[in-house]
C-alpha cells in the first residue's frame, strides 16, 4: 500500500531562465577557446606559463567547465539534494558576476597585464562562487534529506572558492609581493585544488547520481561513494600540506595514490551501474560520458610519470606538464560536458517549450530536438582532434598541432550548432 | 502485467489505456508500465477520477509535465469527470515496479 499525501502538484523544477544563460555562455567560451588554440597551437609547446596559454586554460576552466557545471548544477541540485533551489536571484547573481569577471580575467592573462581590471575579474569570480555557495547551502538546509551527493557538491564548491581565492592572491602577488615566493611557485596548488577539489569531486558527486539514473541501473553503493569522498579530500589536503611545508617530491605519491584510488573506485562504481542497467541500449551521449570516466585515468598516468621524473631529476619536463593540462581541460572535462550537455539541455528546452502542451497532443521527444548526425560528427572530430593534439605536444609537431586545433575548432562549431538549434527551438505539434 | 490497484471495471481499463499514452520523455516508456501509477478510483457521485501516482524521483524535472499529461489524458477519455492526482513518494518508485512488458521494451531499446 502507499500513503496518500494530498499533494496534487509536482514540485516545480528550476526555471529554464536561470539555467540557459550558463549553457549559452559556456558554448561561446568553448568556441573562443578553440579559436585561440588554433592561433596559438604552434607555440603552445614552449612553456605552460605563457600569456596565451594562461588565457586559454582559464577560458576552458572557468568559461567552459565551470559555467557549464554551474548551469547544470542549478538544474540538477533539486534532484541531487531532493529539495528545491533556494533562490533564483542568487543564481542570476552568480551568473552575472562570473559572466563579467571571466572576460576581465582572461583578457588580463592574454595581454599579460595583472593590474586592476584583471584583479576586478578575480574578485567578481569570487563573488559568483560565494553567491552559488550561499544558494547551495540554503537549499541543503531547507531540504529534509541528507545524502552523499549533496556533500560532494557542497565540498566541491568550497574547493572552488579556495581555488578562486588562491588565484586572486597569486594575481596580487604579481604586482605586490604578498607571498614568500613568486606566484609561479604556487601554481600547482591553485591548479590542483581546482582540478581535483572542484571538477573531480563535483563530477563524481553528480555522475554517481546521474549515470545510474540515465542507465536505469539498480546499482547503488553509498559506502563506496563515501570512500571516494574521503580519498579525494584526504588526498587533496595532504597534497597541499606536502607541497607547502615539505620539499619532498616522493611524498607527493601519497596524495597521488589516494586520488588514483578514488578514480579506480569511481570507475568500478560506473562499471557496476553499467552492468546492472535495465535499459540495454546506451545512447551516444552516455557513451561519450562513460568515455570521459575512462579518460580520468589518463591524467593520473601522466602525473605518475611527471612525479617520477621529478624525483629522478629536479628539471621539469614541460611537454609532459602541458600534455597533462591539455588532457584534463580538453580531454576529461570537455568529454563529459560534450556528452552531458545533450543529456540535460534537450530536457530543459523541452520543458520550456512543451511544458504547457503536455498531454494536449503529440509532442516531439526531447532527444529529437538536436541533430544526432551533427552530434556524431562532433564526437568524431573531437576524438581525432584530442588524440592528434596530445601527440602533437609530445612529439613537438607544429603541423599536427595545427590540424588538431582545426579539428577541435570544428568540434566547438558543431557543438554550438546543436546548442543553438536547441535554444532556438520553436514548438511543433506532430 | 501492471500492478495498478483499480476497481476491476471497464472504466478503469479505459483509464489505464489512456495513461499508457503518457510517456516518461527520458526513458521513452509509458508511465503505467514504468510503474508510476499506483491506484485509480472513480467516484461516481462526485464525478471524479482519483489517480495516486509517483515520479521516478521526487524532484524530477519532468514531473510537472508528466502530471499535466496524466490530467489531460484522463480528461480526454472521460470529459464528464474531473481528474485529481495524489502524488506520493511512499513507497518511492523502484525498478521492481517496472512491468514485464516495460522490462521487455527496455531490453529491446
Amino acid at each position: 500500500m502507499f500513503s496518500t499525501t494530498g499533494n496534487t502538484e509536482a514540485t516545480k523544477t528550476t526555471s529554464w531562465k536561470v539555467v540557459l544563460p550558463f549553457y549559452g555562455y559556456a558554448a561561446i567560451a568553448f568556441l573562443i577557446a578553440t579559436i585561440l588554440l588554433l592561433f596559438s597551437a604552434s607555440d603552445i609547446t614552449s612553456h605552460y606559463f605563457l600569456p596565451h596559454t594562461l588565457a586559454i586554460i582559464h577560458i576552458m576552466a572557468l568559461g567552459w567547465g565551470t559555467m557549464m557545471i554551474l548551469g547544470a548544477s542549478h538544474q540538477l541540485v533539486p534532484v541531487l539534494i531532493e529539495g528545491k533551489l533556494y533562490s533564483n536571484k542568487l543564481a542570476y547573481a552568480s551568473f552575472t558576476f562570473a559572466a563579467i569577471g571571466i572576460p576581465l580575467l582572461v583578457n588580463g592573462f592574454y595581454v599579460f597585464n595583472m593590474g586592476l581590471h584583471t584583479q576586478c575579474g578575480g574578485i567578481l569570480i569570487i563573488l559568483s562562487v560565494i553567491a552559488y555557495l550561499i544558494n547551495l547551502a540554503a537549499s541543503m538546509v531547507k531540504s529534509k534529506q541528507e545524502n552523499v551527493h549533496a556533500f560532494f557538491i557542497f565540498t566541491a564548491a568550497l574547493w572552488l572558492l579556495a581555488t578562486a581565492i588562491v588565484g586572486l592572491l597569486l594575481l596580487y602577488n604579481f604586482t605586490e609581493p604578498l607571498l614568500p615566493k613568486g606566484s609561479l611557485n604556487y601554481l600547482p596548488v591553485h591548479a590542483h585544488i581546482g582540478i581535483v577539489g572542484w571538477f573531480l569531486l563535483l563530477v563524481m558527486g553528480v555522475g554517481s547520481r546521474l549515470i545510474p539514473m540515465f542507465l536505469i541501473s539498480k546499482y547503488n553503493n553509498t559506502r563506496q561513494l563515501w570512500w571516494i569522498y574521503g580519498l579525494i579530500n584526504g588526498g587533496l589536503l595532504s597534497f597541499v600540506y606536502i607541497f607547502l611545508y615539505t620539499d619532498s617530491k616522493s611524498l607527493l605519491s601519497i596524495p597521488l595514490l589516494a586520488v588514483a584510488a578514488s578514480i579506480v573506485l569511481f570507475g568500478d562504481f560506473c562499471f557496476k551501474a553499467y552492468q546492472q542497467r535495465i535499459r540495454k541500449k546506451v545512447d551516444e551521449q552516455m557513451k561519450v560520458s562513460l568515455l570521459s570516466v575512462l579518460m580520468m585515468l589518463l591524467p593520473v598516468i601522466f602525473l605518475v610519470i611527471i612525479i617520477t621524473l621529478l624525483i629522478l631529476s629536479p628539471k621539469e619536463n614541460v611537454s609532459l606538464i602541458i600534455t597533462y593540462g591539455f588532457i584534463i581541460f580538453f580531454g576529461w572535462i570537455t568529454a563529459i560536458i560534450l556528452g552531458m550537455t545533450f543529456k540535460t539541455l534537450p530536457f530543459i528546452v523541452w520543458n520550456k517549450v512543451y511544458h504547457h502542451l503536455a498531454g494536449k497532443g503529440k509532442t516531439p521527444n526531447p532527444k529529437d530536438l538536436f541533430s544526432k548526425k551533427v552530434f556524431k560528427w562532433m564526437s568524431v572530430a573531437y576524438i581525432l582532434g584530442f588524440v592528434m593534439f596530445t601527440a602533437g605536444i609530445l612529439f613537438y609537431s607544429a603541423i599536427v598541432l595545427q590540424i588538431a586545433a582545426a579539428l577541435l575548432l570544428l568540434t566547438s562549431l558543431l557543438y554550438n550548432w546543436n546548442v543553438i538549434k536547441l535554444l532556438m527551438h520553436k514548438p511543433v505539434s506532430l | 502485467m501492471t500492478n495498478v490497484i483499480t476497481n476491476d471495471n471497464l472504466q478503469c481499463t479505459v483509464a489505464l489505456a489512456a495513461l499508457q499514452n503518457v510517456m516518461d520523455p527520458e526513458i521513452g516508456l509509458n508511465i503505467v508500465d514504468l510503474g508510476l501509477v499506483y491506484q485509480l478510483d472513480f467516484d461516481e457521485s462526485e464525478k471524479k477520477i482519483y489517480c495516486a501516482m509517483t515520479l521516478t524521483t521526487q524532484f524530477c524535472p519532468m514531473g510537472e509535465s508528466i502530471t499535466n499529461a496524466v490530467k489531460e489524458n484522463l480528461k480526454l477519455s472521460f470529459p464528464e469527470y474531473e481528474a485529481e492526482i495524489d502524488l506520493t513518494f511512499d513507497p518511492p518508485w523502484s525498478h521492481e515496479m517496472i512491468s514485464e512488458e516495460g522490462r521487455e521494451f527496455l531490453n529491446e531499446q
